[in-house]
């Protein structure tokens, strides 16, 4: 990656919070042990007045830092896994749809496109009130809505590389077409998709805490939109139990972006170059 | 005449004519009396004979009434469509005298025939409570058009007909449901009974809109002339409608536990407690018997010994709510008894108690794991369920918590039995054979909700609920209620957690609330706006 996307504030500023937020989830069970569901103090405690629970306690008196940092975990790995799924996903179906072209081809895109006409928080709602709410099936979920993007840029990306002179000249060589596909498009197919990775991991990590406040989250474990959801009965009360773990969401999504952003800027430039 | 204009003259009429103006508007708020309630959900079934539920009754107890009401004073009952009742020596026949002079609201008369034709047509055949309680009911004799015997085919306690009263017997007019199909009637959706109110209208997602029946049978009732229920899903948006005056009354707890201190303390709007003593939830941990580890009565026990009753009460409930003793509620002034076997808080009796059912602490810090389904209908359900999983996990029980919508829950729990433990808020109905003796009695068919289906089976009980359900004398059934209080707190088919009713927000202009223990769901002749 071009060191040239760490010259903009905004990257560095992204790329910090980016490290904090992931050292923090990293170290969650270091930093906060045990069960963060654990009720471990009084009920409704208010932040910055206890040392033991700095952030003070929900409703059943769980701590809200450690639900906090657990959370993390949990928005980190949604994120981080759709983009896997999405990504691999996408690419394989788009670089297949330029490379074999003709009925393949049609064929493929058209289903890239039924998956694109449905909004992906709808597609994510459905799937998981069908099958139940477990890690394994909420990143499907969104990846469901996700992969569609990467698809259509990798097709287009293969479409151009195909006619190029290189691939013609391996062709002549007689390189196994699959060769061809794996050694001389995908490598350069790559980078543009790549891009794409920030924003499926922030929408992801939208959705994810969207699912999980509408209570298609994993009950047994700490997620931020769960938080929210909980926090939101008490919120003339108890402001605090909506609004920590709503910035903590804001923030992660914010880093994310301005990261992205600026690494897809670079990449666009070295292109240009 | 000549006309005159001076000024004073001028603006004396001008007054007159704002005055004028100002009149109607003045005198409309004053006598319109339009009070907004708030409404939670939107019942599938509106027609309260067929679906004898909280839900329903809400807002159809207003169009179509029962033979008698819950009441604070007396005998606990008071007289609506019946005037009297009494039952024969040998228990196989009760005979009701009905009120004459009340007309339905299509105007013609009511008499023992609609009676007939709602225990035998609908109540024995379609209630959900009916079913089982009229099981027994043979014939509905019609002497005249004021009386009406009903005939059983064994004998059943007054006392029991008498508590079901409010709750089963909602009359519906034999000359609009006769020869239809009852449950596709269009009077299932527009009501038509012979209460206070007459149906309106309904905007599904909006509101339901009740008028005042003008030839009711109390002189001078109902004292309000609409009511109208706007239907507020979202519990946050109940209070913020008080605070803004678009609704006056929520009930059934629609604002939030957390919300009440801060609600209580606006000016304009009162906190309400009274008025649901006879609609007592009781929050239980359902057991399914079939698991292995949860067959061991120790195991029970040690579940039980493991919930912190008063931590549920004061934490979940903020108060809101009495720690159970046992399967009747304390405030049931009939049944209830304290002599049970207590199970109180103690984490590390629980502890000694898995240990001596075989199941000591694993290499992982656990004994076994379970699957826990707690019922999505209430907040406090839920948090229920989240604080069980931690107190289990207190004394090495891993649970997973499986959350889902309504449907799902009640397919999972009561048909599949695709269940470890389940948290339940099953509703104590003044007399336990009613529905409560349903959650421990073996023998109920899969898909019943609300009942044992956890494949727990006693003789001993089963013999007991039998003997009290054709037992006439109160002071023996009595008797053998506190035996099976007793023999379900010794055996632990399910575990007791806490006891709660309900509380209304309403504003301060509201009179004639809270009148009867079953009020929220009582027909509110009486509710007025002043």
């Amino acid at each position: 990656m071009s060191t040239s996307a760490f010259h903009r504030p905004e990257a560095r500023i992204g790329a910090a919070l980016l490290a904090a937020l992931g050292l923090l989830a990293l170290l969650a069970p270091v930093l906060s042990p045990g069960d963060p569901l654990a009720i471990s103090g009084l009920p409704l405690v208010l932040p910055f007045t206890e040392a033991l629970h700095p952030l003070g306690t929900d409703r059943l008196g769980r701590d809200l830092m450690a639900g906090l940092i657990h959370g993390a975990r949990i928005s980190m790995t949604v994120g981080l896994l759709v983009a896997l799924v999405a990504l691999t996903a996408g690419m394989l179906v788009g670089t297949l749809a330029g490379l074999i072209g003709g009925w393949t081809e049609a064929i493929l895109m058209r289903i890239v496109e039924a998956f694109q006409i449905v909004p992906g928080f709808l597609l994510a709602l459905a799937f998981v009130s069908v099958t139940g709410p477990r890690l394994s099936t909420v990143v499907v979920a969104i990846a469901l809505g996700a992969w569609t993007g990467p698809a259509r840029l990798a097709r287009a990306r293969v479409l151009v590389l195909r006619e190029s002179d290189f691939v013609a000249a391996a062709r002549v060589l007689g390189h196994h077409p699959l060769e061809i596909a794996l050694r001389q498009v995908l490598p350069l197919a790559l980078p543009p998709v790549l891009s794409l990775t920030a924003i499926i991991v922030a929408g992801a990590i939208l959705t994810e805490a969207a699912l999980s406040f509408l209570g298609l989250g994993n009950p047994n474990a700490v997620t931020w939109g769960a938080m929210i959801a909980e926090g939101r009965n008490q919120l003339r009360s108890a402001a605090w139990l909506s609004v920590l773990p709503g910035l903590a969401l804001l923030l992660t999504v914010v880093a994310i972006y301005l990261l992205g952003e600026a690494v897809a800027d670079s990449l666009g430039a070295r292109d240009r170059r | 005449m000549p006309l005159s204009l001076t000024r004073r003259a001028l603006l004396l009429s001008s007054a007159a004519l704002l005055a004028m103006q100002a009149l109607p508007t003045s005198a409309r708020a004053a006598t319109s009396g339009r009070i907004t309630i708030a409404a939670d959900s939107e019942p599938a079934q509106l027609n309260p004979a067929i679906a004898a539920s909280n839900g329903t009754f809400f807002i159809a107890s207003k169009v179509i009434e029962p033979l008698a009401e819950a009441a604070y004073d007396g005998t606990g009952l008071r007289p609506l469509l019946a005037t009297g009742w009494e039952g024969s020596e040998d228990g196989l026949s009760v005979t009701f005298h009905l009120r004459d002079g009340v007309r339905w609201h299509d105007g013609k008369p009511f008499t023992s025939a609609d009676v007939a034709f709602s225990a035998l047509q609908v109540w024995k055949p379609m209630q959900n409570i009916g079913r089982t309680l009229l099981a027994n009911l043979t014939a509905v004799d019609t002497p005249d058009a004021k009386t009406a015997i009903f005939r059983f085919s064994k004998p059943t306690p007054l006392q029991l007909i008498e508590k079901a009263l409010p709750v089963v017997s909602s009359v519906l007019p034999k000359h609009v449901y006769e020869g239809t199909d009852i449950a596709r009637n269009p009077a299932n959706s527009a009501l038509i009974g012979t209460g206070p109110f007459v149906w309106g209208d309904y905007k599904p997602g909006q509101y339901y809109l009740l008028k005042r029946n003008p030839s009711y049978w109390q002189p001078d009732l109902p004292r309000a002339e609409e009511l109208v229920f706007t239907v507020l899903p979202d519990r946050a948006s109940a209070a913020s409608a008080l605070e803004a005056g678009d609704v006056q009354l929520a009930a059934f707890s629609a604002v939030p536990l957390v919300d009440l201190a801060r609600i209580g303390a606006v000016p304009g709007l009162a906190v309400i407690t009274k008025g649901y003593e006879a609609l007592t939830y009781q929050l239980i941990v359902e057991i399914n018997h079939r698991n292995e580890p949860l067959a061991n009565l120790k195991v029970r026990q040690a579940i039980a010994h493991a919930i912190d009753k008063k931590f549920v009460r004061d934490t979940i409930f903020l108060g809101h709510a009495t720690e159970a003793t046992g399967p009747v509620p304390t405030n049931d002034p009939t049944f209830y008894t304290s002599d049970v076997t207590p199970h109180a808080f103690d984490i590390e009796k629980a502890k000694a108690l898995l240990d001596e059912a075989g199941y000591p602490v694993g290499a992982d810090g656990k004994r076994f794991a379970l699957k826990l389904l707690p019922a999505p209908y209430f907040t406090e359900t839920r948090q229920f369920g989240d604080y069980l999983r931690q107190a289990l996990a207190a004394v090495g029980i891993e649970a997973t918590i499986v959350a889902q919508d309504a449907p799902g829950h009640l397919k999972a729990v009561y048909t599949d039995h695709d269940f470890d433990l389940a948290v339940a808020p099953p509703v104590f109905r003044a007399d336990p054979a009613i529905s409560t003796t349903n959650l421990v009695r073996s023998g109920l068919p899969a898909g019943v909700n609300f009942s044992n289906q956890g494949g727990y089976s006693n003789a001993e009980l089963d013999k007991l609920i039998d003997t009290a359900l054709t037992t006439l004398d109160p002071a023996k059934r009595v008797e053998l209620y506190h035996r099976f209080q007793q023999l379900v707190t010794q055996d632990l088919p399910l575990i007791n957690v806490v006891d709660w009713t309900f509380t209304s927000v309403a504003a301060t202009q509201l009179s004639g609330l809270a009148t009867n223990p079953r009020w929220a769901v009582s027909n509110w002749a009486e509710l007025a706006l002043a």
